[in-house]
């Protein structure tokens, strides 16, 4: 199992946390084809085209999630897609928080992952800090070190 | 093992057919809303083409189909990354088949229903046969075609009857 990327967003739409663990040589493809393959001058910084990218990500989960509550009930949720190259995973706390994570397609659901990170990474380091803000705006209080640590050991465990 | 629905998207987002053959399984929604279902689906299916975290490495370009003779002086391109091709949620499981010509095929199952993707094949089928070859079809337009219906309808009947 492969995770590719983890993102977090708030209630206001905003991503506040995004963290990616693609290996160098796939994240960035010399000398010049672009995420979408297609050649194109590197104009705009990586972190850009990162923030871009979440926004695109948060479009999808936002419009996907509609859709399935429209069509299967207001009980229901939106739990997973998978294209031919990745699977995107998706949980939604009761507080309109929603984590969202890009594995290779081969990967089981990571739904009960997702809500690990909540309870055990989330609550435990952000919410129960009390240095960190009820809103979260540009990622601060996020991005404190027990949270980043214990994300990155949690993924890499899994890995 | 039941097939709710099932939804043709033309390859400008419009949707063309729409049928639903289990009561109770999705809510029920006005045409109004399966247009705006359609479109949203259309941008989102672009959408998550783009979002492939995973870029094709330049030694891949040339690998593939070098067994093939003469195939060495075409230009090899990456294979296209798909869209959405399977959308899980808690009460039912849509599978996407985008056809080579952009029109998109959405079957809407229950979430247990196994060879989903041997059936939506089968409608593609169908719809090459009957609707295709109808000559009184108009390309893009809405789909009303009895035989195409009727076999789609005794086909999916077939599956839920299982």
């Amino acid at each position: 199992m492969v995770i590719y990327s983890f993102y977090i967003f708030d209630r206001h739409t905003e991503c506040i946390y995004s963290k990616s663990w693609l290996p160098p040589s796939l994240s960035e493809a010399p000398p010049n084809p672009t995420p979408d393959g297609h050649p194109r001058p590197d104009r705009r910084s990586k972190a850009a085209r990162a923030g871009d990218d979440a926004k695109l990500i948060f479009g999808t989960v936002f419009s996907l999630r509609n859709m399935v509550r429209k069509l299967g009930g207001d009980d229901d949720a939106f739990i997973s897609y998978r294209t031919g190259q990745y699977k995107l995973h998706y949980y939604e706390t009761v507080s309109n928080l929603r984590f969202v994570m890009l594995t290779d397609t081969a990967s089981p659901s990571m739904r009960n992952v997702l809500h690990q990170i909540y309870i055990n990474l989330w609550v435990e380091y952000v919410v129960k800090n009390p240095l960190s803000p009820v809103e979260h705006k540009g990622g601060e209080g996020v991005k404190n070190e027990l949270f980043e640590l214990g994300l990155d050991q949690f993924i890499r465990g899994l890995m | 093992m039941t097939v709710f629905a099932l939804i043709i998207i033309n390859k400008a987002g419009g949707l063309i057919y729409n049928r639903t053959f289990h009561e109770g399984g999705l809510n029920k929604i006005s045409t109004n809303d399966y247009l705006v279902l359609a479109g949203t689906f259309h941008g989102v299916h672009a959408i998550t083409t783009r979002l492939n975290p995973v870029k094709n490495a330049p030694g891949d370009r040339t690998s593939t189909p070098s067994s093939v003779p003469g195939a060495a002086n075409i230009v090899n391109r990456p294979e296209p990354s798909s869209g959405l091709e399977v959308l899980e949620s808690e009460n039912f499981r849509l599978q996407c088949f985008n056809t080579m010509t952009g029109t998109k095929f959405l079957l809407f199952t229950d979430t247990t229903q196994a060879n989903v993707d041997v059936t939506i094949r089968r409608v593609y089928e169908m719809y090459s046969d009957y609707v295709m070859k109808n000559p009184f079809y108009q390309l893009e337009m809405p789909i009303r075609c009895d035989m195409f219906d009727r076999k789609l309808l005794s086909y999916i009947r077939e599956i839920n009857n299982r």
